[in-house]
């Protein structure tokens, strides 16, 4: 009896102690939640040290459902150690190592359903349908990765052999430059000195025609001297204008204005007509950029067009700050009172919409639609940059590659082997990536075609220079005088087109195309994309806006690279209200083509993109991936559930 | 010239957006002119006399009229009602048999019915002769006591030197304008800016002194950004341009954080508390504007001072005297008796306790999905995501934007799959347009507030051209509750719950941005008489509504911006758009205190300031702080950056993980704490002097402050600071929570306030309860087990409580709860019982670690009675995981006891 009543006491423990664990249900597997690697360090001893140092644990203690050491050592199984991390082998998968607040929460994150052995829930083993997809996936990225790297190391060479280009092409423009220089100063001085020739004769004609005009007025008076005034104001032209370019002596200003007077007939008898193309307005350099002969193409800038245009919105932009800081500081309490002021007079909806305005930030002017998103708002009120000639340019301005040689046009289809019909299609779209830069557009195509262009214009000076030496004395040839001064103005254009054309080489050339060059292609590129009502451009080296119809706003000027090649960084865009100066992020990942996406504005005016492009499949990455994949098929199968 | 204007338009916007506050669109009290005319009165300008002292109905009536009635004054009804507890109430209007224009306004569904129970029918009287007065029983401390002449209310002690609690109109400020009939000629408008107010009744405004015995300071009257203990706002030493506390329910853009101006809510509720450790309370339910004086010592010549007493003069625009005197004497007698008056707050859902991630606006289904997994990734843990009103289409309420929310079903069910609910967005201002079905509906049925012509009130908010529910009417409240059914509200889910912005009301071209006072609400009831009231009405509907939804049985979670006296009952409340600075930290503490011993406990400031962008360091230590408020959200302005706490580096990020964990680690307490305040108006935080009332250097602290009775918590509220100055009250000890130290209490310590935690103690003598796993949300929680942290006082000995229900029905009313009392002593911890024996609950949940703080070391294992079972004793971690755990300080610590929570059971240190 006393036995049997014993035996129901232990019997009442057992099943007593059992209901208490019953809440949290014994781990069977003591090594639960341990990573392969790691089972050594739990089956070496059988006490065990924390990893933290702070303490030692027995074998019984190892997964016992009770923290020991704060950093979770002694519970890789169990959710009792805040710190700890749960190991699922996810066998026909990857493993994954999940926070210990995971283990036992009712919801499966584990594809092979270990971390969830309470029986609260059954999770299924999905890890060979995961593991497969995931495997198609890698497949499929590995795939992209061993043509982006082919087309990476064909961008690659092609850089250095642009770069190469470029450095020649700009050494060969500074030797010619330096000739040009001193044949323009030879042609200035002659020019002078005809001049000072004519005007002795003009003065000297004068004086006869004032003597007589003298005696004439003798006899008929009242007459004014408008002659003289005529002259007067030709000289005032010709000395005020210009002062834009540093580098350029006075004289070449004055020329360069009379070209302006006189722009048509000027080239006649220039050698091609690309020359008069690149010479003429950015009207003019549109067609140059869209014709479609890319051969003999070499680009100069003239600064009077890219140039200025860009300066143009620097400035633009510049204002445009300085005065909205004015605004704040300087004309905060007039606008104040102002407001207060408005504010009496104000109708019930306007003054509903100031009020709402304050916190929203939209312009309380708005006449209707006060549900629009702020976003939209903004955009309508801010787009007022004006169209610059620039971006008229960039809209049509195609060209496969200005640098590239004549039948590099199959080389460049070559480069995007996966869609032949890509490039054609987005020429006629206008949408993703495309020359924008016009100014390397223009084309100095004679440096190329007729490589003795400067020997020609050498000869026709010196000869030039000895025919009019010849006239030493009064009076002055006047169809020599006109020759010199022609040959002048010429050779002096030439020179302000080589000289920009170096500048705006040098600047490419400081550019930072990333450690192996392979981000060369992207200088004077656009790609943009659609989203909505809005067109996002970006434009590599230079700046990323957002147009929604003809309102423009820019997200940033171009800064650099960063996190080492993994994001572009557009900064200072347009201001924002009550919000940061406008910005974008762009993160760049491997992909067949430059193609931009997921345009967001994650936080007010900051602005987030990603940018596929070959230049990212990194030869090192393809190893990664490749290794990853192998290790996933030498895997086996899972055992059904093994681990449950 | 169309850019010119174009560019003078941003031009006043950009100045617009960039100035803050704008005083000038406000009403100061010179330009108010009742508060003008009551401030510039003198005292003793009462002249009413009390005569026909009776008892009518359980009351003591009296008539008020003048002393000389030359004027031919119509009388007054005084009535005086007594409530158990320690409760009187006295009323005093106009006398309805002598057919005044109209009926003033009384605030209906305020005071609970339950108050009825309590009342106490009185049926006799006794009276004085010195001065003539007379004199009613209150309790067996108390009695109250009306002076005939000049009449004067008050309650005093019944024994010993009969010493004075509370009174009213004792220094003759008391005035009652009666409603006039507008005869011709009389021109009764007032001009306010642009605005023009009918006022049809001419002046009704209401006005008298309130004088509180043996007090060092007095607090209350929400809603200010200001210092806890109120600072005197007239008298000697106050600036003459001094404004009185106002109490106007108003939506301030970017409030200051130091002025006495009315903001989002108004509780004409006053505590005081003095030196000999007594309070008392007063409290005056009226929904008309308020603007309440606290005199500085010496304002009355007269009346002489010395005797440590706090004058206040209230004066209210409309509506009639309705008052309570609360005798106290303790602290929490005094906040029990104002929540036997208006309620204890509800008991929230626990999810409703946990962090709360908001921002105006999570813009699409994407961005939610991607916050939520950010959680996740980071280990955080999160229990409600919340959208602004961008997420409706074109701020239609119960809508959604279907571009941006195409599936907000499967949105809100894949949060509820992580055990995460989702909060929208519900105003009370409803687009005027006739497509939209609820304006539709609204207009038909005659649903909106009518302006003074009659016509429905046309005001504009975020939606544009709105009109506002009449929410008033109960008939109203009832079909706006109904909105809420899974039916109506489309795109709603079981787990969808609802907040109520602007209900102040907020109308953007209103006079001081809200509705005009000659608006009319059913019944006639002129919007200046329930202005106060407006948003209250509107949150008990919603939340009625969510109970409807629910077939009774889910708990609703409202929160609500505007606040008045029994808000508390409906939901949760935030001090409105704060700002992300440093000072706006700071008072948001005194704010909480002044919220909690008002009633309203369950609340919250935004974390990180809604204004502005935070630096890191002010947003760590605001989620450090953030973590002990009752109510626990980030929130975020438009115009601001992303903030999600995973977005300022890996060791900022950590930072705040570690305040969001402390807070999950607490919520059993915090979840007892809030049983507590539902069953007895206690607040979860608490002034310090709230459980030190004897200790004078607590009174004006409001930089710490007590979450229950066990922890002491003083934020960091500077720059850089690494040291605190943290004065700990009592002659117990405190030790640090992070790493059990002792400090003595009685005396202020410098300390190290690294930038891991801000300084926080348990006090020597309680045991508070923890659940140290962390998970996704608090509903993973569930089955972990508990911890229990015993801190024991110099008598070894301690006890605390742990409150359980199934954390979201109502079945905790019909006793499905758990309900246990831990108590240390002689070297054996208990744990009792002290649910009723009906109340019934089981719970698997184990106790798996006993914390012994003070405890001298030695014990190696104890004896776990019935189980007759030893377990080990061992030196533990203090902190589980987290920041501090790293720095390896280890406690005595019970392991494995294996007892359950819901058990009786003994443990005994061997």
């Amino acid at each position: 009896m006393r036995v049997l009543l014993s035996f129901l006491l232990l019997l009442f423990l057992v099943l007593a102690s059992s209901a208490i664990r019953s809440s949290s249900s014994p781990v069977t597997d003591p090594f639960l939640g341990i990573s392969p690697q790691d089972e050594k360090y739990y089956k070496s001893s059988s006490e065990i040290k924390c990893k933290d140092g702070s303490k030692r644990f027995t074998r019984a203690q190892l997964n016992d459902d009770f923290c020991d050491c704060a950093d979770g050592t002694d519970e890789p199984g169990t959710s009792a150690c805040p710190n700890g991390k749960f190991h699922c082998r996810n066998a026909g998968h990857s493993p994954l190592v999940l926070f210990s607040s995971r283990v036992n929460d009712g919801i499966c994150d584990c594809c092979d359903g270990s971390d969830e052995y309470d029986g609260k829930v059954a999770c299924s083993n999905t890890c060979w349908e995961a593991g497969k997809a995931a495997r198609e996936n890698l497949k499929k990225k590995i795939q992209t990765y061993n043509q982006g790297v082919v087309i990476r190391r064909k961008e690659i060479e092609q850089a250095k052999v642009g770069l190469d280009k470029d450095e020649a092409e700009l050494k060969k423009l500074k030797i010619e430059q330096k000739i040009l220089k001193g044949l323009v100063q030879q042609l200035k001085d002659r020019k002078e000195q005809i001049e000072k020739i004519e005007e002795k004769e003009r003065l000297e004609k004068e004086k006869e025609e004032k003597e007589r005009k003298e005696a004439e007025e003798a006899a008929q008076p009242g007459k004014g001297d408008g002659e003289e005034k005529t002259d007067g104001n030709e000289k005032v032209e010709g000395s005020t204008d210009g002062g834009e370019m540093p580098g350029v002596s006075q004289d070449d200003e004055i020329l360069d204005e009379n070209e302006h007077h006189d722009e048509t007939g000027r080239y006649k008898d220039l050698d091609t007509d690309e020359e008069s193309a690149a010479e003429a307005e950015p009207t003019s350099v549109l067609e140059e950029g869209t014709h479609n002969n890319p051969a003999d193409q070499h680009v100069v800038e003239t600064k009077e067009e890219s140039p200025s245009s860009e300066d143009l919105i620097i400035t633009a932009g510049s204002q445009h700050d300085g005065s909205t800081k004015k605004e704040e500081s300087d004309e905060v309490k007039k606008e104040e009172d102002i407001v207060s002021e408005k504010k009496e007079a104000l109708s019930k909806e306007e003054l509903g919409r100031l009020v709402a305005s304050r916190w929203t930030g939209e312009n309380s002017d708005k006449p209707s639609e006060a549900d629009d998103s702020p976003k939209a708002d903004e955009h309508e009120n801010l787009e007022h940059t004006p169209t610059s000639p620039q971006e008229v340019e960039e809209d049509d301005g195609f060209v496969s590659d200005g640098d590239e040689e004549t039948g590099d046009d199959g080389k460049y289809s070559d480069r995007e082997p996966e869609d032949d019909t890509y490039e054609e299609e987005y020429r006629h779209d206008s949408t993703s990536s495309y020359k924008s830069d016009a100014e390397d557009d223009l084309d100095l195509s004679e440096t190329t075609s007729s490589p003795t262009w400067l020997e020609k214009i050498q000869k026709t000076v010196k000869n030039i220079l000895q025919a009019v030496n010849l006239f030493q004395t009064t009076p002055v040839d006047k169809s020599e005088a006109d020759r010199v001064r022609k040959e002048y103005d010429e050779s002096s254009s030439k020179l302000k087109k080589i000289q920009s054309r170096v500048s705006s080489l040098e600047k490419k050339l400081k550019q930072d195309f990333g450690p192996e060059k392979e981000f060369y292609s992207f200088h004077g590129r656009c790609f943009e994309s659609k989203q909505g009502k809005y067109t996002y451009k970006v434009c590599a080296y230079k700046e990323a806006t957002q147009e929604e119809g003809y309102s423009k706003t820019q997200l940033g000027g171009w800064e650099k690279f960063e996190n080492s090649y993994q994001f572009m960084t557009y900064t200072n865009g347009d201001k924002c209200w009550n919000g940061p100066d406008r910005s974008l992020k762009i993160k760049l990942r491997c992909g067949l083509k430059n193609e931009l996406m997921d345009v967001d504005e994650p936080s007010r005016c900051e602005y987030a993109a990603v940018l596929s492009t070959p230049a990212r499949c990194l030869e090192d990455k393809l190893k990664e991936l490749q290794e990853k994949l192998e290790k996933l098929m030498n895997q086996d199968q899972p055992q059904k559930h093994d681990e449950l | 010239m169309r850019s010119l204007l174009f560019t003078l338009s941003l031009l006043c916007f950009a100045s617009q957006t960039s100035l803050s506050w704008k005083k000038e669109e406000f009403r100061s009290c010179d330009q108010t002119p009742f508060c003008k005319r009551a401030r510039s009165r003198s005292p003793g300008a009462c002249s009413l006399i009390a005569t026909d002292v009776t008892i009518a109905d359980g009351d003591l009536v009296a008539k008020l009229t003048p002393k000389d009635n030359d004027d031919q004054i119509n009388p007054l009804v005084l009535s005086l009602s007594v409530y158990g507890d320690g409760i009187v109430r006295l009323r005093i209007d106009e006398d309805h048999s002598l057919n005044p224009p109209k009926k003033r306004f009384r605030v209906p569904d305020v005071v609970v019915p339950e108050l009825e129970e309590k009342k106490i029918r009185l049926e006799k009287f006794a009276t004085e002769n010195d001065p003539p007065s007379s004199v009613v029983y209150v309790s067996d401390g108390y009695e109250a006591v009306v002076r005939h002449e000049p009449f004067e209310v008050y309650v005093r002690e019944r024994s010993g030197d009969r010493r004075r609690v509370v009174s009213l109109n004792s220094h003759g400020l008391f005035d009652f304008e009666q409603l006039g009939k507008k005869g011709e000629g009389d021109d009764w408008e007032e001009k306010f800016r642009t605005h023009t107010d009918s006022r049809p009744f001419g002046s009704q405004s209401i006005s008298f002194d309130v004088s509180f015995y043996e007090s060092s300071f007095v607090y209350g009257i929400p809603e200010h950004a200001t210092s806890f203990a109120l600072k005197p706002t007239k008298g000697p030493g106050v600036e003459e341009s001094a404004e009185p506390y106002r109490l106007f329910n108003l939506d301030v853009f970017e409030y200051e954080h130091e002025s006495p101006f009315g903001l989002y809510g108004s509780i004409p509720f006053m505590v005081s508390h003095g030196g000999t450790g007594k309070s008392s309370g007063f409290f005056w339910l009226n929904a008309a504007e308020m603007q309440i004086d606290v005199l500085a010592e010496g304002w009355d010549a007269e009346s002489g001072g010395g005797e440590s007493r706090i004058d206040t003069l209230w004066m209210s625009e409309a509506g009639i005297v309705d008052t309570f005197f609360f005798a106290g004497p303790e602290p929490k007698d005094v906040v029990r008796q104002y929540a036997s008056v208006t309620g204890t707050s509800a008991m929230p859902q626990l999810f409703a306790t946990g962090y709360h991630q908001c921002r105006w606006n999570y813009k699409d289904e994407e961005d939610v999905a991607q916050v939520d997994s950010k959680f996740d990734e980071h280990d955080i843990p999160y229990d409600v995501l919340w959208l602004d009103i961008e997420h409706t289409d074109g701020k239609r309420y119960f809508t959604w934007d279907s571009a941006l929310f195409p599936n907000p079903e499967e949105m809100q069910k894949k949060l509820d799959a992580k055990g995460r609910r989702m909060v929208t967005i519900v105003d009370p201002h409803i687009k005027r347009d006739d497509s939209y079905f609820l304006h539709k509906e609204a207009t038909e049925m005659g649903y909106y507030v009518k302006d003074s012509s009659g016509k429905d009130f046309d005001g504009w908010c975020w939606p544009g051209s709105s009109s506002y529910i009449d929410m008033l009417s109960p008939e109203i409240r009832e079909w706006w509750g109904g909105r809420f059914s899974y039916k109506n509200y489309v795109g709603s889910t079981p787990s969808l719950y609802i907040w109520n912005d602007m209900n102040e009301p907020s109308v953007f071209n209103g006079p001081e941005v809200t509705m005009p006072r000659d608006a009319l609400h059913v019944g006639g009831v002129e919007h200046r008489e329930v202005h106060n009231a407006y948003g209250y009405y509107f949150h008990m509907a919603t939340s009625d509504g969510l109970v409807m939804r629910g077939e009774g049985k889910d708990r609703p979670f409202v929160l609500s911006r505007a606040i008045f006296p029994g808000t508390q009952r409906y939901g949760a409340i935030w001090t409105g758009d704060n700002t992300a600075e440093w000072e706006h930290l700071r008072v948001s503490i005194p704010m909480l205190l002044t919220l909690g011993l008002t009633g309203i406990t369950f609340s919250g400031a935004d974390i990180g300031g809604f204004f502005g962008n935070p630096e890191p360091e002010l947003l760590v230590r605001w989620y450090q702080v953030g973590a002990y408020y009752p109510f626990f959200r980030g929130h975020a302005h438009h115009d601001t950056k992303r903030r999600e706490p995973w977005l300022f580096g890996e060791r900022n990020t950590e930072l705040m993980r570690d305040a969001i964990h402390t807070r999950y680690t607490l919520l059993p307490y915090f979840y007892t704490l809030f049983r507590e305040a539902n069953v007895t108006g206690v607040p979860v935080l608490r002034p310090l002097w709230m459980e030190f009332p004897q200790d004078e250097a607590t009174f004006s602290n409001d930089e710490a402050f007590m979450v229950g009775n066990g922890l002491l918590v003083q934020g960091v509220y500077t720059k850089g600071t690494t040291h605190a100055s943290v004065y700990l009250p009592g002659k117990e000890s405190w030790y640090d929570l992070r790493n059990g130290k002792t400090y003595v209490g009685g005396k202020t310590h410098k300390m190290d306030a690294p930038e891991e935690s801000i300084p926080a103690f348990q006090r020597a003598g309680t045991i508070i309860p923890r659940k140290d796993r962390f998970r996704r949300s608090s509903f993973q929680m569930d089955n972990d087990p508990y911890t229990l942290v015993i801190a024991l006082n110099s008598s070894q000995e301690a006890d605390g409580e742990l409150y359980i229900d199934d954390g979201k029905s109502f079945e905790f009313k019909r006793g499905a709860y758990i309900h246990r009392r831990f108590v240390f002593s002689n070297g054996v911890l208990t744990s009792k019982n002290v649910a009723p024996p009906e109340a019934s609950l089981s719970s698997q949940c184990l106790i798996d670690r006993i914390i012994l703080l003070g405890h001298s070391s030695g014990p190696n294992s104890a004896l776990v009675e019935p189980l007759n079972q030893k377990a080990e004793i061992e030196m533990g971690p203090l902190r589980m995981g987290g920041l501090v755990a790293s720095s390896g300080t280890n406690v005595l610590t019970i392991r494995k006891p294996g007892v359950r929570v819901d058990q009786d059971w003994t443990i005994k240190i061997l």
